[in-house]
């Protein structure tokens, strides 16, 4: 056991490390070198063109004339000082356009996790219990039809009809711009308002993953004989699920959640997009039609962390939960 | 040896060969088709007509999805069936066109990734020892690296193309289909009969091509079918964030196009102009989602054990 779970600390590190090289290399293998790209391409822009002995200063200062390796670990150490680099479209660190816009995917995507795991054991439960009755069936079905519409166009769905038919939520931005509240309770309903379609939309696209697990991990806990020695004992049926069968059928759905939040910051880009919510999502969009590259790789870099630190979290609690792990 | 196919007593016999070869396809495909739930036969229905719509769309469409053909943003009508966009093109000519996009990448992705990556998978699964740890390594990496920003960043830096995104996307759908024709490969290379196959002489890739590709095919076809839905998504996902090919009209382009049109929730254009490409989608998916959830039914009992990582 433990050789696996050094494996795992490995296997991240190993991530991690692949996830610097690439964001370090990519920028560098490309034709041409940033200098260039000052240059505008619209026809009445003024093109700036540095003369040569500019440019080999900036090369200078910048460092980019010195070896690769030297490069990569000025890199590296800048990144353990926090200095993402300077975002060209805003004209501030990319450090501080990230924690402006982290706090709102946060909110949305731990919202919607929170939410959907909830809803999840609790449907899938209800499943488990009416097993092979109408009602499991049809929610089955439907469930698994649903996972297979991916979020952003379940999001454009819900957007064209709350939003846009039925006009009951607003169409973009997670505040109404210049709004006056007159209280605290004002300014909280503002935001709740602003972030239910997009965590709905979180929420459903990882809603049917938590219910199936669930469902399915009951059904087999169920069988066991403790379960059945349980009941000889003459515990109640709520004790017998709820203690017995739910606590050891959720195990496998903590680990889900844990990855899941992995797999939702990739969706989370495009949700943010459909509904122009100001995460970082939504900056990464508009960076790469800015073709801003620093933050860019500032935010897959923060996503990427956030992701490694989820999974890491995850394998902290599994083994606080199930201490058959850590032996 | 039939030499001279042209001559009349042998044209018969071979039209008969012929018509014989095509029946036994159909019976066989009518088969597999039978054992479909309606769910299944309602996906290979919507398939069908998704692919006929992008074969022949110059036959059922009028204008070209690139010129402009008519006014801006013109309401459905006879001349437009579902209308035009912000610069005067036939939506309906787009949505035609688009399947073609969307298809040829789904394919395309899911053929090089679910066969070279199944192939590499069962290389490694045979030869074993140093190679095989090596690209596990590899597809652990690969596969727990965030692929989506990923294919952000890279396709931000390498510029849109078509070849581009389908180079993106096998780089990050290659490791499933390795992954489990490894493990398969190594299961079957225990067999009896292998061994048996080997003490008689044959070859590695003899060994590899008669008995242990055949055994693993049925499974890497599923996985093809769930790498294209993933690659259709990822490519509508690309091009709905501005990453698609700008000069080739995809659906997640024109959703794109849709969504970067300044008013087009405050304005009727989003009926004609959003919808569309959007239902499309959804149907395309859906439809891909049942054929391959019957597919592993009709596999089950293979796939169960095999599938279960």
């Amino acid at each position: 056991m433990a050789n696996d779970r050094n494996s795992f600390i490995f296997r991240l590190v190993i991530t991690l490390f692949v996830i610097l090289v690439i964001n370090f290399f990519l920028p560098r293998m490309m034709p041409g070198d940033p200098f260039s790209t000052t240059s505008a391409d619209m026809p009445g822009e003024d093109i700036i063109v540095m003369t040569e002995e500019q440019r080999l200063y900036y090369l200078e200062y910048y460092g980019l004339d010195r070896p690769l390796h030297e490069q990569f670990y000025t890199y590296i150490t800048n990144l353990m000082k926090g200095d993402l680099g300077r975002s060209i479209f805003y004209r501030k660190p990319v450090s501080d356009v990230i924690i402006l816009h982290l706090p709102w995917t946060m909110f949305i995507v731990l919202g919607s996790t929170l939410i959907s795991t909830i809803a999840g054991v609790v449907l899938g439960t209800f499943s488990a219990k009416n097993r092979k009755k109408g009602s499991d069936r049809m929610m089955m079905t439907g469930m698994i039809a649903f996972a297979e519409i991916p979020s952003f166009l379940l999001g454009l769905v819900l957007l064209l009809v709350f939003s846009v038919h039925l006009r009951l939520f607003p169409l973009a931005g997670a505040i109404t711009p210049f709004a006056h509240y007159s209280g605290l309770a004002e300014h909280v309903w503002d935001i709740l308002h602003h972030a239910f379609l997009p965590v709905l939309t979180l929420t459903l696209a990882q809603l049917t993953g938590v219910y199936l697990l669930t469902r399915n991990s009951l059904i087999t806990v169920t069988t066991k004989d403790y379960i059945r020695t349980a009941r000889s004992k003459g515990l109640g049926e709520r004790t017998v699920w709820t203690r017995h069968a739910l606590r050891n059928a959720l195990l496998p759905v903590v680990t889900r959640t844990g990855f899941m939040i992995g797999i939702m910051m990739g969706g989370v880009v495009l949700v943010e997009s459909v509904f122009s919510y100001p995460g970082i999502g939504m900056t990464l969009r508009s960076a790469v039609i800015g073709r801003d590259y620093p933050l860019i790789q500032g935010i897959l870099l923060v996503i990427a962390v956030s992701i490694l630190i989820c999974n890491l979290l995850v394998d902290k609690i599994y083994s606080k939960l199930d201490p058959r792990v850590s032996i | 040896m039939i030499k001279n196919i042209n001559v009349p007593g042998y044209a018969g016999i071979t039209s008969y060969i012929q018509a014989l070869n095509i029946c036994r396809v159909s019976t066989n495909l009518s088969t597999t088709f039978s054992k479909f739930s309606t769910e299944g036969k309602i996906g290979v229905l919507g398939i069908l007509c998704i692919v006929l719509m992008a074969a022949f769309a110059p036959v059922i469409t009028h204008y070209s999805p690139q010129k402009i053909t008519g006014d801006s943003l013109e309401a459905p009508g006879p001349a437009h069936i579902l209308g035009t966009d912000e610069l005067g093109m036939d939506i309906w000519s787009q949505i035609c066109y688009g399947a073609r996009m969307s298809l040829t990448i789904g394919l395309a992705v899911a053929f090089i990734s679910g066969f070279g990556g199944g192939a590499i998978g069962v290389l490694a699964g045979y030869i074993g020892g140093h190679v095989d740890q090596g690209l596990m390594r590899i597809i652990d990496v690969t596969m727990s690296l965030p692929s989506f920003p990923l294919m952000i960043v890279i396709s931000a830096f390498l510029g849109p193309s078509i070849l581009n995104v389908i180079f993106i996307l096998v780089l990050f759908s290659w490791a499933k289909p390795a992954r489990i024709a490894r493990s398969q490969a190594l299961a079957i290379k225990k067999n009896s009969y292998i061994t048996a196959a080997r003490n008689y002489g044959a070859r590695p890739f003899y060994i590899l091509r008669k008995h242990i590709f055949p055994e693993i095919l049925p499974v890497l076809f599923v996985l093809v079918i769930d790498i294209s839905s993933h690659a259709i998504i990822a490519e509508a996902g690309l091009a709905f964030l501005g990453l698609g090919d700008p000069t080739s009209k995809s659906w997640g382009m024109m959703l794109n196009n849709a969504t970067g049109f300044r008013s087009i929730y405050f304005t009727p254009y989003w009926q004609w102009w959003l919808l569309p490409p959007l239902f499309m989608l959804i149907v395309l998916l859906l439809c891909l989602a049942f054929i391959s959830r019957d597919m592993e039914r009709i596999l089950d009992p293979k796939l169960k054990i095999k599938k279960g990582f």
